[in-house]
């Protein structure tokens, strides 16, 4: 394509500024990761940018020789793989019925979903019911609360709507009753919507930080964002009163490699998030 | 005659919620494996949603957990009342405003522009590059962006070392009331601004390539295509998300605010969320806080009703 001189710059200005802002995106990780990775000494000395300066593993040993974290990781790890396969379960099971014309009550039920994405419940009369049924300082309530959300339910409804109603007409005819054509053909053939779904439901339930904060107070059960937290606000939380002179480790360093443990296990699933979620927000945007 | 007419239409409309009531029951006797199916979704919507929605009605009485909510002497509007004359719901209330203006007005331009300048990358691999970076910000949670913003933002973080460079004196920028707002737009945009172009590239990709030919057949440069191509026809996308956004402006997102949040900047950071969970979690003034929720709630539906009309009169969009 012939492209006068000004337009070869207006490109190539383009290009440069987004390079620019993708490394502005990029650099904090960076930085936390270069960080994990220094001395402390280096760190004080405000030497390390994005580049790990005298390079050692003392933080990574220290932290990762901590019970408190591995539990905390665990406990995020099992809320998040519970939390979404029966997430996608209950979804699935509300959305197939209201995607049906013979389900009498799917039009009432469509308005009653949609009314709680437009009239939130305040916070305190929330609390109390989650309360009052038993979810306080009880690890299920980083999951059951979480079952269910009306944008996914909408996205997973406009999906089952468009299935070819010919195949299961047929499979009606062969005496297959509902529950059997969902799990055996309706579902079957939805994994991309499941996929994208049990991402958002994980990504979700794996960040999640504003439930555990009101309902979680025995530290017993502190899932992984909450121990993040305390290691960033109170520095006590983080440093055993250890007087061994050449340790190579401070509080930054720790709280650098927190930070880092929590983004590993994102960035090793972003090939699929990112290939679902944008998949995802498309069919969000297009509303049945 | 005018008894006996009301009579008749009312045997009518007896009738008719009879045989809509038999209908109803004939209907969940033959597809009843679909109502099954609905009861865990229907029960979940019950007990997360319409219960504390229904819950609301504490705003208007003396709550007290003992008691519960029907033996609760009930106040009327005092806790509204309360709310006005207090000095500091006025001053959470102002942050609210401010921040959410700060959002639509900063933050939300940012997508556009990312997506237009994405648009004129022509090498494949680099575009894709790009995209992958600026959208990973998006799926750390709060908790992580703030953890790595204090870090950024200490005495001898980043932030201070690039001021360093300038000759300026380092600054505690998180514990300092006049950073707070600017760090609250900057955290938005470097978490999310990435992913929200996801919506305008798709936007931008269904654009006919005929239009951009017979563009250049005029002799359009690049800049002018863009602005006279791309951004008019990418404006009802804009307009719909703008106004949704506008509907969402009490939204701040809690987990944003509060875990930027110090004590030393309250006074300008502290926002109705982070308020009511002060003040009705961890003070357990239950009542207080649901008038000042409710407060919230009713703006917010005001707000997306108002928005949501508007974007479909506008544009085809809207929530529902």
């Amino acid at each position: 394509m012939f492209m006068t001189r000004t337009e070869k710059i207006f490109e190539a200005a383009i290009v440069a500024c987004l390079c620019l802002l993708s490394l502005i995106a990029l650099v904090p990780l960076l930085s936390v990761l270069s960080l994990s990775f220094s001395s402390s000494r280096m760190v004080d000395l405000n030497e390390v940018t994005i580049w790990p300066r005298e390079f050692n593993l003392d933080s990574w040993n220290y932290m990762l020789g901590r019970a408190d974290l591995w539990k905390s990781a665990l406990i995020t790890l099992v809320s998040t793989l519970i939390g979404t396969t029966s997430a996608l379960l209950i979804t699935a099971l509300l959305a197939y019925p209201l995607s049906k014309k013979e389900f009498k009550i799917g039009g009432i039920l469509m308005v009653a979903v949609v009314v709680t994405m437009v009239f939130k419940a305040p916070l305190i009369p929330y609390f109390l019911t989650v309360k009052g049924i038993g979810l306080y300082n009880n690890p299920l309530v980083l999951i059951i609360p979480h079952v269910l959300s009306p944008f996914n339910l909408i996205i997973m409804r406009t999906f089952f709507r468009q299935f070819p109603k010919e195949l299961e007409e047929a499979a009606f005819m062969e005496g297959c009753g509902y529950f059997r054509l969902l799990f055996q053909f309706v579902l079957p053939l939805s994994k991309a919507v499941l996929a994208t779904l049990a991402l958002f439901y994980g990504v979700m339930i794996w960040n999640q930080f504003q439930h555990p904060l009101l309902f979680i107070q025995n530290p017993d059960w502190f899932p992984l964002q909450i121990k993040i937290r305390q290691f960033v606000t109170d520095p006590n939380e983080m440093l055993f009163t250890e007087s061994i002179m050449n340790i190579k480790y401070n509080e930054r360093t720790l709280r650098a490699v927190t930070v880092v443990f929590a983004i590993i296990p994102v960035i090793i699933v972003y090939p699929f998030l990112q290939k679902y979620f944008v998949k995802g927000a498309l069919i969000g945007s297009v509303k049945g | 005659m005018r008894g006996a007419v009301s009579i008749r239409s009312k045997s009518a409309t007896v009738s008719r919620e009879k045989r809509m009531n038999q209908s109803l029951w004939h209907n969940m006797r033959l597809y009843w494996p679909l109502y099954i199916m609905a009861i865990p979704g229907v029960i979940f919507l019950l007990v997360f949603k319409y219960i504390p929605l229904a819950g609301s009605v504490i705003a208007f009485q003396d709550f007290s957990v003992f008691k519960g909510v029907l033996e609760s002497p009930w106040v009327g509007l005092a806790h509204f009342q309360k709310l006005m004359d207090y000095p500091d719901f006025i001053r959470v209330f102002t942050n609210t405003l401010i921040l959410g203006f700060l959002k639509l007005a900063i933050v939300f331009p940012v997508p556009v522009v990312l997506s237009l300048m994405i648009n004129e990358v022509r090498n494949a691999l680099l575009k894709k590059g790009i995209q992958t970076a600026l959208y990973i910000p998006h799926f750390l949670s709060w908790v992580i962006v703030a953890g790595i913003a204090f870090d950024m933002f200490s005495l001898s973080g980043l932030f201070n070392v690039v001021r360093g460079w300038f000759g300026y004196d380092p600054v505690l920028a998180m514990q300092e009331s006049t950073y707070f707002r600017w760090i609250y737009v900057f955290t938005g945009i470097w978490r999310d601004a990435g992913w929200g172009t996801v919506v305008y590239m798709a936007a931008i990709s269904s654009i006919d390539p005929q239009l951009y030919e017979s563009a250049m057949m005029d002799g359009a440069t690049k800049w002018k295509q863009m602005r006279y191509v791309t951004l008019p026809l990418l404006f009802p996308t804009i307009l719909t998300l703008f106004l949704l956004d506008v509907g969402n402006f009490m939204e701040l997102g809690f987990d944003h605010v509060f875990n930027l949040l110090t004590p030393m900047t309250y006074s300008v950071g502290d926002i109705l969320d982070t308020y009511v969970f002060r003040t009705g979690i961890q003070q357990a003034q239950y009542s207080f806080a649901t008038a000042v929720g409710l407060f919230q709630s009713v703006i917010g539906f005001t707000l997306i009703l108002i928005f949501n009309k508007l974007s479909k009169k506008f544009s085809d969009g809207g929530l529902w």
